[in-house]
């Protein structure tokens, strides 16, 4: 894969990750995070088959569906503070500029191209920044999985068993199916009118 | 036949089975029952890898099954883990009816000890990550059952354990690479640290476990009593199982060192929060914090006896963590919440309930005469031997648990003007229970002799620990 592709699939991950962090509107979120997925397909495609990639790009996406399916059923959106959205956007900032710097030690480490290492420190890092930032299990989902997409880049390079690819696939789908059945069977929702 | 398929695939097809007798409560318990005794009976005498007779005809149980290029393993020598996991199940689902569980705890509960125990058995036994993953979300649903509220104690425990995953496929990774160049110093400490971090966030180890005392108040004590009972030991034995796997882990002597701190450092605070607690659920929490502590100091004599002391806490711990949860859940039937200001002068309206309560938390705080008590007191020796001032934290923490068992028990024998106990708010297959389980303790903390060397042979499946 030429380095510019890789270097636009890191680009495109930075700016879905940091978007999925400020934004509030779940209809754009599922489609950022739907293109997160795309962009490490991408990635993981330099270490993987593309069948065996292929996989990791269907789950996310199954995933995402999942979640935008319940989102669409049970949470409002709330617009924050233009303070609180500037606030994400440094933080986002700075889990860039600690990808950059770090990226190289970590590369020294395992054996995984630096891009990637990139690639996986921002999507670790922004994973964990949603978890600290928000408490609603559809967006602590979207933490979760942002943050174990971001170590699947990294650990394909270290593993490709089978085996390991369908059980980490299964953790997406179950991580994105907990959160849609904590929202769903919450007592305010079932007592909700049904929808014809 | 093989051993994974009895022990791993069979109760999950069980599970599922079950969930057709959802409509009939007690009959999907007695199912249950049936099914989770006939896995223990066959752990208890069914050898594996060894020709047996049964019904006239010659039978072989082999241990092993592949499964998309990886094996999942059970050989004779982990029969004893396979007796105390489904022993701990049937002896949970005896008192499933009485604490009044939701019905999905039935199917979940078998699902997620099967899931448990391949687990262990995955080898190499970095994927039991992925397993106890799917474990945990398993339990989602058991511990917060339609029409339940989540709370962020639930939210936590979700992501503290799937934050756990990465670190110990990591350290599967580097330990594999350790092996390969067992020279690299810098590949060795990597491992340490990222296995260190894995079963941190798996054990609920200092500072991760917030979410445990929150868990506790937010969802059916029994539930999450039946959780972390069984989560922890699966937890406990891998940990083992890398120690006796590695060699060169077992022989670093700093593990033990951090191990050791780890254990007086949970003991000591969560034995201090403790006894600020006015919450009975959240107080049954810190109970489980300074149990984990006790598991760890064990571990971390590196000794024959710190091994013994080890395995013979599941047993005392099996039932003070029943009694607990099923005290607990009684009390829920008759009052909102477990705060002190809705337990107050519970003693006379619960009586069976409270002194239930009130013996499973003194044996947990270490009182003489108790179940817990000898292996404390083993231990406490030990440590204060090796290192003074970690047998004073944990004396400390100790205290600060007894402290708080104190405090609880004034608030539920306050005297609200009733002299007369009300035997008929409980029910008779509750008080039958709650007896018998404070009777278990009692025994078990007279006549320690007679129980724990039953516990010594779950380290058969461990040649290389002392």
């Amino acid at each position: 894969m030429p380095e510019s592709l890789s270097l636009g699939a890191v680009i495109v991950l930075a700016l879905t990750a940091a978007f999925l962090l400020i934004n509030q509107n779940w209809r754009w979120g599922v489609i950022a995070l739907s293109v997160q997925y795309l962009a490490v397909f991408l990635l993981v495609l330099q270490e993987w088959s593309l069948g065996l990639a292929a996989i990791k790009l269907i789950t996310g996406w199954m995933a995402g569906t999942i979640i935008g399916i319940s989102h669409s059923a049970a949470e409002q959106d709330e617009r924050p503070p233009y303070s609180a959205q500037i606030f994400r956007l440094l933080a986002a900032g700075m889990v860039g500029l600690l990808a950059w710097a770090t990226a190289p030690l970590l590369a020294s480490f395992l054996p995984v191209k630096l891009i990637i290492c990139q690639g996986a420190i921002i999507l670790v890092g922004m994973g964990l920044l949603q978890l600290g930032m928000y408490t609603r299990p559809l967006r602590v989902a979207i933490g979760l999985l942002t943050a174990l997409s971001g170590f699947e880049l990294l650990y394909a390079g270290l593993e490709s068993s089978i085996l390991v690819v369908g059980l980490l696939a299964g953790i997406d789908l179950g991580l994105a199916w907990v959160a849609a059945y904590l929202v769903t069977m919450n007592p305010a929702m079932l007592d909700q009118p049904r929808q014809p | 036949m093989s051993a994974p398929l009895i022990w791993i695939v069979f109760p999950v097809l069980g599970a599922v089975l079950l969930w057709a007798l959802r409509k009939n409560l007690p009959r999907m318990i007695l199912g249950g029952m049936a099914l989770t005794l006939v896995l223990l009976l066959c752990a208890l005498f069914m050898p594996i890898e060894q020709p047996t007779r049964f019904l006239g005809r010659t039978y072989l149980i082999q241990s092993t099954i592949e499964f998309l290029g990886r094996r999942l393993v059970i050989e004779n020598t982990d029969r004893s883990f396979l007796a105390l996991m489904y022993g701990m199940l049937f002896f949970w689902l005896i008192g499933a009816q009485a604490a009044r569980t939701h019905f999905l705890f039935i199917s979940f509960s078998l699902a997620m000890t099967a899931f448990l125990i391949a687990a262990r058995a995955v080898q190499p036994s970095l994927y039991a990550a992925l397993l106890i993953e799917m474990a945990v979300l398993l339990s989602i649903p058991m511990l917060m059952p339609p029409g339940r509220p989540y709370g962020q104690g639930l939210l936590r425990f979700l992501i503290f354990q799937t934050l756990g995953v990465p670190f110990i496929l990591l350290a599967g990774w580097a330990l594999g690479q350790v092996e390969i160049n067992p020279t690299n110093a810098q590949l060795t400490h990597l491992a340490m640290i990222l296995m260190g971090f894995g079963l941190a966030f798996w054990l609920a180890i200092f500072p991760f476990y917030t979410w445990l005392p929150q868990i506790m108040e937010e969802t059916h004590p029994y539930t999450s009593g039946f959780l972390f009972l069984f989560y922890s030991s699966t937890v406990l034995f891998l940990g083992v199982g890398f120690l006796n796997q590695f060699p060169w882990l077992r022989n670093t002597p700093v593990l033990y060192e951090v191990m050791q701190w780890m254990g007086v450092v949970m003991i000591a605070t969560a034995g201090v929060w403790a006894a600020f607690q006015n919450d009975l659920s959240r107080l049954f929490g810190y109970g489980m914090i300074v149990e984990t502590g006790f598991s760890l100091l064990a571990l971390s004599l590196n000794s024959h006896l710190g091994d013994q002391l080890f395995a013979s806490m599941f047993l005392t711990r099996c039932i003070t963590y029943g009694l607990w949860s099923l005290s607990l859940s009684v009390m829920l039937q008759k009052v909102r919440s477990t705060r002190f200001e809705d337990i107050s002068g519970l003693l006379n309206v619960l009586p069976y309930a409270s002194i239930g309560l009130a013996v499973a938390s003194l044996s947990i705080a270490g009182l003489p005469l108790l179940g817990q008590f000898p292996i404390r007191l083993a231990l406490m020796e030990e440590i204060s031997r090796q290192a003074q001032g970690s047998g004073v934290a944990v004396l400390v923490g100790s205290v600060g648990m007894l402290f708080s068992v104190f405090r609880a028990l004034s608030v539920l024998s306050r005297g609200s003007g009733m002299v007369t106990w009300q035997r008929q708010n409980e029910t008779r297959m509750q008080i039958t229970l709650l007896v018998l389980g404070t009777l278990g303790l009692l025994i078990i903390g007279i006549l320690p002799q007679l129980f724990f060397p039953f516990s010594f042979s779950l380290f058969s499946a461990y040649p290389h620990l002392p």
